[in-house]
């Protein structure tokens, strides 16, 4: 917090954004007349919450800097503060140059109005005169790939179409400072790309950005400066691989206390089963044997069932589904179909034990899955189902890295030679 | 106040684009929208005609034609349609376009002043109908005096007046000026009012039915003042500016000087105690929504 605060000397030339113990506390009022009475005689009827809380920020000129931090830790509260929507409770905040927000993209649109129209009215909202407007009209027409439709009412668009004009016209604004709220991760891939691209040329012409996510990934491939916040104040701030360790600590606290959330309420989905065995207890152990809701892409786990027989059962099996949220069987397995089986012939009532299955690597890159329960009785021709219980566990993957994009994490090493008048190389990664 | 002339000043250009959307919405966005600003307020015209000039024989004075009534009617339904549009419009603009308050650094003030300017725009395509019929029945096929020879007014009646116009026209735009003046002032009060408390909405459209009719446009202020009511009269500057548009647009006639001074100031009020209150309160505004 306080490293930056020693370089105020020379923050006359240098800072575009400078926040000095800058604090905001929204009023939550009880009923909506004590807003009436606070705005006329001062009354004090309300309960205070501080959204941001004694922030020193220094962000010097043609920087990225990444903003990170749980919903609710404070983001968009702080970025209000820097674009001067609204204005702090105390402290004060210093911003040099022409500021273009990307809050909300759209955000001044009629649905009424065509594309065309609706571009002429937004440029006006965002401070450009007629002659700037007509200037740079056909630039945001054609960035904005919109073909025909630029001449249809904007209700008619798609979401997609309508952030790629919201896009298109606020990255015309050529603004000094430009602040982003997340709002890139709409729109198809193709657009995505242009944005990246656009954000890439702001940053090599020296202009200022702030970008805000809740997604590390996101953050560490645009910023080199990133700065944490949660509940209001900044946690951390430093270089991307600085702030990832802390964040990660904190996503993964916070992820195990949400999914053990998400386990309580769950109690809905089905389960059957003959009830001769019954799991007692499942759980998945992290690499240091911590019962945990929240694993690291590319790191070992367990997945450990605690089990106890009722009655006589011929041949039990117990097996574990892996799923994706939205359903997608992704893996599924048990002790019996491998080249070295376990069997476990005959249990009665009385036995007990544990059962674990152990993972070397977390195979799967960012998101949420779920597991489902498999115990079977395999003595006959198919097998029967003991105790089946879907969703019996719900957790969470967290990938920082992100050295891969897509579903699975793939172990592997790349190769690059070349030969010539450059002089030769063999190059080699891992991955 | 100042502030708002500054800020106007600044943001021309998004006004413009503002009055031009609100306008265009509304004529050419339906495939017959201007025939509808037309229609309707002919429509209630006639309806207003029927009961108060026919059922409730409501006159200026005795025998007085029914197409001066109907164009003093109609006068009155123009004048008070602009300050109603703009004092219902302007109470909820700020919720409204709360998208733009909440995500976007937007002077806020341009809102309540496009309403005006609309409203003005709207009011004066009105005027023109009034001008129309003031020619027609004033000067190319005049209403004849109905009343007979020796005739005297009881006390409060008003004797028969041609439809004229004439030099008083000059005052036309400090009328404007004090009526836009006194409905904006109000229309920046409500509209902060009611980012504030969102009640204000259904009380203001309520009040404002209640005004109407405290207002002379369907009968004459004579008839109020002989039930008692004079003060409802004296005490609305809305009463006012309708009293004034007419002696100008139909009668040629000066507006009163005394009025004209006491809008002056109820306008001057208005407009310094709406704009200060909003302007106070404007940096709060994204975090009332």
């Amino acid at each position: 917090m306080s490293e930056q605060a020693g370089q105020t000397a020379g923050r006359e030339r240098t800072s575009a954004i400078y926040a000095e113990d800058l604090s905001k506390c929204y009023r939550i009022y009880k009923k909506p007349i004590h807003k009436l009475w606070d705005v006329l005689f001062q009354s004090r009827s309300y309960q205070e919450f501080w959204a941001v809380r004694n922030v020193y920020l220094d962000i010097p000129h043609g920087s990225t800097v990444g903003i990170i931090g749980e919903n609710g830790a404070g983001k968009s509260s702080l970025l209000k503060l820097l674009t001067g929507i609204t204005i702090p409770s105390s402290g004060k905040v210093e911003v040099k140059g022409r500021v273009a927000s990307l809050l909300e993209l759209g955000a001044g649109f009629h649905p009424e109005f065509t594309g065309r129209e609706n571009i002429r009215l937004n440029c006006a909202i965002l401070g450009m005169t007629p002659e700037e407007t007509a200037a740079r009209f056909q630039k945001i027409v054609e960035f904005s790939e919109l073909g025909e439709f630029i001449d249809r009412p904007v209700k008619t668009y798609s979401s997609g179409m309508y952030v790629r004009l919201g896009f298109s016209v606020a990255a015309s604004v050529d603004p000094d400072i430009l602040i982003i709220d997340e709002a890139l991760s709409v729109g198809d891939e193709h657009f995505r790309g242009k944005c990246t691209n656009r954000l890439n040329e702001f940053r090599e012409q020296g202009k200022t950005i702030v970008f805000v996510s809740h997604d590390m990934g996101a953050v560490k491939s645009m910023c080199k400066w990133v700065v944490l916040m949660d509940q209001g104040r900044i946690l951390e701030q430093g270089t991307a691989e600085q702030v990832a360790d802390a964040y990660l600590k904190r996503a993964k606290a916070r992820g195990n206390e949400r999914m053990s959330m998400v386990q309580r309420g769950k109690s809905e989905y089905p389960r059957w089963g003959s009830g001769e065995v019954e799991v007692m207890h499942f759980e998945m152990l992290d690499e240091h044997r911590q019962p945990t809701h929240v694993i690291q892409t590319g790191r070992p786990y367990s997945i450990r069932m605690v089990w106890k027989a009722h009655r006589e059962c011929a041949n039990p099996v117990f097996g574990v589904g892996l799923y994706r949220t939205d359903g997608t069987y992704l893996n599924g397995s048990n002790h019996q179909w491998r080249e070295q089986p376990i069997e476990l012939l005959r249990v009665v009532p009385g036995d007990e034990g544990e059962v674990e299955i152990f993972v070397d690597r977390m195979p799967l890159q960012h998101g949420q899955y779920y597991l489902t329960l498999f115990l079977y009785d395999h003595s006959k021709a198919s097998p029967t189902a003991i105790d089946h219980r879907e969703h019996v566990f719900t957790f969470e993957v967290l990938d920082v890295e992100r050295a891969q994009h897509g579903l699975i994490a793939v172990p592997s090493r790349w190769t690059l030679t070349r030969r010539g008048p450059s002089g030769d190389a063999s190059l080699e990664s891992r991955a | 106040m100042l502030r708002l002339f500054h800020s106007l000043r600044r943001h021309a250009p998004l006004v413009r684009n503002f009055v031009d959307k609100d306008l265009r919405g509304r004529y050419v966005g339906s495939t017959v929208g201007f025939f509808w600003s037309l229609v309707n307020p002919l429509l209630s015209l006639a309806t207003y005609t029927f009961v108060f000039s026919y059922v409730l024989e409501s006159r200026w004075s005795p025998q007085q034609p029914l197409a001066q009534v109907v164009l003093m009617m109609y006068l009155g339904i123009v004048t008070w349609g602009c300050h109603a549009e703009i004092l219902s419009r302007c109470t909820g603009t700020l919720v409204e376009n709360g998208n733009l308050i909440k995500k976007v650094v937007f002077p806020s003030e341009v809102l309540p002043s496009y309403i005006a300017v609309s409203a003005l725009f709207n009011m004066l395509i009105g005027l023109g109908f009034v001008l129309l019929g003031v020619l027609i029945f004033g000067y190319i096929a005049p209403l004849a005096d109905p009343t007979p020879a020796g005739w005297t007014p009881a006390p409060g009646e008003l004797p028969f007046q041609p439809l004229r116009l004439g030099a008083s026209a000059l005052c036309l735009p400090l009328l404007f000026a004090l009526h836009l003046g006194f409905s904006v002032g109000m229309g920046f009060l409500l509209s902060t009012l009611n980012l504030i408390v969102r009640d204000v909405g259904h009380f203001a459209s309520a009040f404002l039915t209640i005004w109407m009719f405290g207002t002379p446009i369907f009968y004459p202020e004579a008839m109020v003042r002989e039930r008692g009511f004079g003060w409802v009269v004296d005490a609305n500057p809305m009463a006012w500016v309708v009293d004034s548009y007419r002696a100008i647009l139909l009668f040629g006639a000066w507006p009163e000087p005394l009025v004209l001074a006491k809008l002056t100031l109820v306008a001057g009020f208005a407009m310094w105690a709406g704009t200060r209150f909003f302007f106070k309160n404007q940096h709060r505004f994204a975090d009332f929504l």
